[in-house]
């Protein structure tokens, strides 16, 4: 479903990504794990379409289609999102006006009711109270609650490959539990996932799915192993794995 | 060298605005006072400094005698047709329909006016075209064109001489009203003035609305709009007008007002201006009395070339009295808008806050703010904030990750840099201000 090939992505002269070689099979889970400033967001990024990283060589097939030739826009329709790590606040607009924007974009809602029950039910499953629709987009909500909204909007888009930039970054024990049931809730109804992260604090969660783990180091994936892959890092950290595997 | 004797020739703007004045004046059959007014108006106008920095010479734009369409217009349906459909088009006959309210309409220089002024003249809240006003409440006499000096500038000279229309709104003592009234302007003639005059008079502890709609939406090529409202807040009476500008962009507009706030009245005004035509100007005036308060919130969207220039003077005069400037600005293509609110403290504990907020869309559309405040008392709080920036790539970025196309993104990030300020208005205005958005930004794109 994505085949990315020879990728090297050079905003502002300086390389962050460079002969990146990855693919991911429809419903399939990969974690990319790596230390701050490896490039693991340029990625997320670039795929979602940001206009810093498009200008890019090598090539991103997506279903077929070469990414360079899609705005963000598109790549959504297409089945391509990106969960934020920072989402940005928007002053003045509602959350609710908003999802009902974007539902209007897609197929399968086609109808006023269709969509303020799809949008009620996903509030409920991100465990939400139904006020929060009455907010500004991320204004006021807290680490997790940003998080949660991500995976609110992946609910009602229901993509084919979600990637999720650091989902755990700034949350609290109880939203970390509510993000990983929703992360086996998507991949359970065959999306699927990239998932960006420092750390293994969501894969308890994630109930020992069959996963790819792939580490970043300098703007280029240098290992890729099973879910153990994960424990290793938790317990040798990224510098001692790096040596072992004469990755440095 | 030519000799000219120049002492028996009359200056040709002086002659000419006495044309007008004569034109204006036969078969009105207006009081002496009123006429007398006029004259002053007149005899100001040479001297006047021109203080406009857009409208050089005000007397292109020609006044023109007060036409009524059409005598026994009782209700919206004896209006001329193309009237009639006009109003279709703003949606105004379905706002009449809705709600029980006032409506006045001035066509041009004429008056139109609806069976329903007799309906709220019963409770207490008179509404009269202004021509008819003058000759028929003496109240009025001691409260028109008290607070401005014709002489402040040649357009407040001109307004005066050739003043035309306008409404006398009164509200008589403790009534309140939650209806808000409804008054419309409409230009439909090329190169006319318009200046009507209005007067406001809230008696002590009546509370109104009133909504004021303009535009133009038959070509007038090369139009003024210069019209003026006196308000009188009484004591604890309150005021709150909502002002929607919609003007084409060759429209120049200069609307003026001066309002007398005494002790615990409030009085607030929202103007809108989503089509604030080819430059508008303004410099308004507020006199707070104790304990009062004045409240001002300009929100504008300027396209093309527009000249947007917000002044304002507030006076806290009384102690406690209270004064706030808010203005949000939307500027695109080569537009400019400069705000330069003021607030003075004149009196203790009074409390004064300007906050200036723009979206600028692009490289040559410009913004300026110049905040001004002055205390000459011991302890009066006032403060200032401006915030001028642009539309944030990552905002864009995201709502377009979501599947929103540019252009819908940007319409969403500017109806919510917009709507917070003027969710007070009725649900019919706020549909119909979305749309003027959506389709300026669709024009931008």
């Amino acid at each position: 479903m994505l085949e990315v090939n020879n990728l090297a992505v050079k905003p502002d002269e300086e390389v962050i990504l460079r002969d990146l070689n990855f693919h991911a099979d429809p419903g399939s889970f990969h974690v990319i794990m790596g230390p701050n400033g490896s490039g693991k967001s340029t990625l997320a990024r670039t795929l979602a379409g940001h206009p810093e990283y498009e200008n890019y060589r090598g090539s991103i097939g997506f279903k077929g289609h070469e990414l360079a030739s899609l705005n963000p826009e598109e790549r959504l329709l297409e089945g391509l999102m990106l969960g934020f790590q920072h989402p940005p606040r928007i002053e003045g607009v509602k959350i609710e006006r908003f999802l009902k924007q974007v539902l209007n974009k897609l197929e399968g809602y086609e109808k006023e009711g269709e969509k303020e029950e799809a949008i009620k039910s996903a509030t409920r499953a991100l465990d939400f109270p139904e006020k929060v629709l009455n907010r500004n987009i991320n204004d006021g909500l807290s680490g997790g609650e940003r998080k949660r909204l991500e995976l609110l909007q992946a609910r009602l888009i229901n993509p084919d490959l979600l990637i999720l930039d650091e989902p755990d970054s700034g949350v609290d024990v109880d939203s970390l539990g509510l993000i990983s049931r929703e992360m086996n809730y998507l991949h359970d109804n065959g999306t699927g996932i990239i998932l960006i992260t420092h750390y293994g604090n969501l894969l308890e969660g994630l109930g020992g799915r069959e996963m790819k783990v792939h580490l970043f180091k300098d703007g280029k994936i240098v290992t890729s192993g099973e879910e153990d892959l994960i424990r290793e890092v938790e317990e040798k950290g990224f510098n001692r794995i790096y040596e072992e595997c004469d990755c440095n | 060298m030519i000799a000219i004797n120049s002492t028996n020739t009359m200056n040709p703007d002086v002659a000419s605005i006495e044309d007008q004045i004569e034109e204006i004046i036969e078969g009105n059959d207006e009081p002496e006072w009123v006429t007398e007014l006029r004259y002053q108006g007149l005899r100001s106008y040479e001297e006047a400094p021109l203080t406009d920095p857009v409208i050089s010479d005000p007397l292109e734009f020609l006044s023109k005698h007060s036409e009524t369409p059409a005598d026994d217009i009782e209700s919206l349906d004896d209006l001329p047709d193309d009237t009639k459909n006009l109003l279709d088009e703003l949606g105004i006959n379905e706002m009449e329909q809705k709600a029980i309210t006032g409506l006045t309409i001035q066509d041009g220089t004429g008056m139109i006016d609806s069976s329903f002024r007799e309906k709220w003249e019963k409770r207490g809240v008179i509404m009269a075209p202004m021509n008819e006003a003058v000759k028929k409440y003496p109240e009025l006499r001691e409260r028109f064109m008290k607070l401005y000096d014709p002489g402040e500038s040649k357009l407040s000279a001109y307004h005066t001489a050739v003043w035309n229309g306008g409404v006398f709104l009164w509200v008589k003592e403790g009534v309140k009203e939650e209806i808000p009234l409804h008054l419309f302007f409409l230009i439909q003639q090329e190169a006319l003035a318009q200046a009507p005059h209005i007067v406001i008079l809230a008696e002590p502890n009546s509370e109104i609305k009133l909504i004021e709609g303009c535009t133009s939406p038959i070509l007038s090529k090369h139009s003024l709009h210069l019209d003026m409202t006196e308000a009188y807040i009484g004591e604890n009476a309150k005021v709150d007008l909502s002002v929607l500008q919609n003007w084409p962009e060759y429209v120049h507009t200069r609307p003026t007002q001066r309002v007398k706030i005494a002790r615990g009245g409030e009085f607030s005004i929202t103007t809108v201006g989503l089509g604030p035509g080819k430059s508008n100007i303004t410099d308004p005036r507020y006199w707070v009395e104790e304990e009062g308060q004045v409240e001002i919130n300009s929100i504008i969207l300027t396209q093309e070339d527009s000249h947007v220039d917000l002044g304002g003077e507030i006076h806290l005069e009384g102690n406690q009295s209270t004064g706030i400037n808010n203005s949000k600005a939307v500027i695109m293509d080569d537009s400019r808008v400069i705000t330069r609110g003021k607030i003075n403290a004149e009196s203790s504990n009074t409390k004064g806050h300007i906050s200036c907020d723009a979206l600028v869309m692009e490289d040559g559309a410009a913004m300026e703010t110049y905040p001004g405040l002055s205390s000459t008392v011991e302890n009066a709080e006032l403060s200032h904030e401006a915030a001028i920036g642009q539309i944030r790539e990552e905002e864009l970025f995201y709502l377009m990750s979501r599947g929103l196309s540019e252009e819908e993104a940007t319409q969403l990030i500017v109806q919510g840099f917009v709507e917070p300020a003027i969710d007070d208005l009725p649900e019919e205005y706020l549909s119909e201000i979305k749309k003027i958005i959506e389709l300026s930004i669709e024009g931008e794109m």
